[in-house]
């Protein structure tokens, strides 16, 4: 750190927030997608509850889902069948709005590195003072606010629609310490994990597309996390959530060590296709 | 007199080739440089080590004094560079263009700054459009205007006037002089020949390998010194003959009228050489030392270069 430093990388946020929200298309992208995933998955679930019968969905493997549920909050067979199946699917969401900042951080990385390959224009930032960590952690952090803000406002969104098109009293149940895991811990951490594989794929590629199908790699896991929740082989409780955010945490370090040894004068001038 | 660029055999392998091969050489503070040779001749690359931006493989240098792999943020300070492409944001204004890249260095009045080279570019009444609608000419002149901002007093300019139309090189010319008078030392990469010999105080040709190193009078005349041209109102056997037979003569080739002749030392050798036609009743019309191009020198030196390597 020297004393220019945050001087530095302040002038490297402005400029990546004048570059991408004076672009009308990714501005778009960072304020109406997270929006549109929210309110799908709202619609959804409203859907599924509103036409289908306790009994149709008891006969499927969400039932293993809701058994392990139940398991975790006991007080939850008060409820209903069919109110029990609205929280379990409720309870998706904290994993689902990783979404969010993913495609946001990637969308990010992606866009500013790759438009900077594309003009050249990474050769004279590199003959400037600036240290490559400034730049890595000045475009990090114009990425990660606007998926941070953008998650929370979407998991806002998320609970009043949940409180008006749900069975009342329903809230207490989805409000479990999941959702602040998820929004406080994994949200973050997600954050810099998918920024930090967005520079990596942008510094393999000329075509942000290909890099953010390299980065959108990521979601898999997700997916594949909630569909393991609802057909219960895993309750996302707060133990197991406290796990998995140790595992992202060390994933993180990992990624982050990579990046940072990707982007360093060198390597960036010397090695990057 | 102190040297403000000192490279000491800098080296650069990439996996597939030599790029730039024991390279040493010195530049005084306030001299105009010129790195010529042919594509690929590893111009870019020097550029890029003495900059600081990539690391030599072997060898060292200094640059005003800073190392250029330990102590790469403080010869940034103190350095410009004009890389190969301008290499600007497009969507983003001139202003806005040159604000960001100023705003990097420390203590700079950067409105004030931004403001005296966008003019002096004459880009002043353009400042506010985006990059995507300059021209390449335009372009060039923002990326001079970025290396200069914070009055760094070493320039490294890679090719400047490449692919720029006859005025617009004609402006970056004069600037680079108007630059070279205000005491600034300037490292000059270029392959355009004349742009070097007008420009440069020294000049080093390179081809992997530093070929030559010095002035433009200097290295012609070592190369050509010793070329005479002999003008007569007509050339027989006889006057072939006799010139052919002198014992300091290297080599004639005819031209109609006009005699080249090769000798062993120029100044010592033409008396004689003027005698002997004489006496051979030959009638001179004129006698010069044969001009050189630029072009001569170069190709004559790459070409001694290659001959080698083979
Ligand atoms: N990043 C790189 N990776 C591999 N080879 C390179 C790289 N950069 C340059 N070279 C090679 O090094 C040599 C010198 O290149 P360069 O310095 O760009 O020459 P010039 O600027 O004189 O045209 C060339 O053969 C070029 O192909
Ligand atoms: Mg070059």
């Amino acid at each position: 750190m020297n004393k220019n430093s945050p001087h530095r990388i302040k002038n490297v946020i402005l400029k990546e927030w004048r570059n991408t929200f004076f672009n009308l298309n990714s501005a778009a992208v960072i304020i109406f997608l997270p929006l549109l995933i929210t309110l799908q998955a709202l619609f959804v679930i409203y859907v599924v509850i509103m036409f289908a019968s306790a009994d149709s969905l008891n006969s499927t493997l969400l039932q293993n889902g809701l058994n392990l549920l139940q398991s975790s909050i006991p007080s939850l067979s008060s409820l209903s069948t069919i109110d029990q199946f609205q929280v379990l699917f409720y309870s998706q969401f904290p994993i689902y709005i990783l979404l969010i900042p993913v495609l946001i951080s990637i969308m990010f990385a992606t866009f500013s590195i790759i438009e900077e390959k594309q003009y050249g224009a990474l050769e004279p930032l590199l003959a400037t003072p600036v240290r490559t960590w400034e730049l890595l952690l000045g475009k990090a952090t114009a990425g990660a606010v606007p998926a941070l803000i953008m998650t929370w406002i979407c998991a806002l969104v998320f609970l009043i629609g949940v409180n008006w098109i749900g069975s009342p009293d329903i809230l207490s149940y989805v409000l479990s310490p999941a959702w602040w895991i998820s929004l406080l811990l994994f949200v973050p951490l997600v954050t810099i994990l998918s920024f930090m594989l967005g520079v990596i794929a942008s510094s393999r590629t000329k075509d942000p597309k290909s890099a953010q199908n390299m980065g959108i790699i990521i979601i898999i896991p997700v997916l594949l996390l909630i569909g393991m929740q609802v057909s219960g082989f895993i309750a996302l409780n707060t133990f197991n959530m406290m796990i998995m955010a140790i595992i992202i945490a060390i994933l993180n370090l990992i990624i982050l060590k990579a990046a940072v040894y990707l982007f360093q004068r060198e390597s960036i001038v010397v090695k990057w296709k | 007199m102190s040297f403000i660029i000192e490279s000491s055999k800098l080296t650069k392998k990439f996996p597939e080739r030599v790029a730039v091969r024991s390279l040493s050489l010195n530049v005084k503070k306030g001299e105009l440089l010129g790195l010529l040779g042919p594509n690929g001749a590893g111009k870019t690359t020097t550029l890029r080590m003495l900059s600081g931006i990539i690391s030599p493989t072997s060898g060292s240098a200094q640059v005003a004094g800073y190392d250029i792999e330990n102590e790469v943020e403080d010869l940034h300070e103190v350095i410009g560079l004009l890389t190969e492409t301008p290499g600007f944001y497009e969507s983003l204004s001139a202003w806005e263009n040159l604000e960001f890249f100023a705003n990097f260095y420390a203590d700079l009045d950067v409105d004030y700054q931004i403001e005296k080279y966008l003019k002096i570019m004459g880009l002043w009444n353009r400042r506010d459009e985006k990059v995507s609608v300059f021209s390449k000419g335009m372009k060039q002149k923002l990326a001079l205007a970025r290396s200069l901002i914070h009055e760094p007093e070493i320039l490294f300019f890679d090719e400047p006037t490449a692919g720029l139309d006859p005025r617009a090189s004609r402006e970056i010319r004069d600037l680079l002089m108007k630059l070279k008078k205000e005491g600034r030392t300037i490292f000059l990469c270029t392959h355009n020949l004349e742009e070097a010999e007008t420009l440069a105080d020294r000049i080093a040709l390179i081809n992997t390998d530093l070929i030559a190193l010095d002035t433009t009078s200097n290295l012609k005349s070592q190369i050509f010194k010793k070329m005479v041209i002999v003008d007569l109102e007509s050339v027989n056997n006889h006057i072939l003959d006799t010139v052919e037979k002198l014992k300091f003569v290297v080599n004639v080739k005819q031209k109609d009228n006009q005699l080249q002749i090769e000798l062993i030392d120029f100044d010592q050798n033409t008396p004689d050489l003027i005698k002997a036609l004489v006496e051979s009743d030959g009638r001179i019309k004129g006698v010069s030392k044969a001009k050189h191009s630029m072009e001569d020198i170069y190709l004559a030196l790459i070409k001694s270069d290659e001959g080698e390597e083979i």
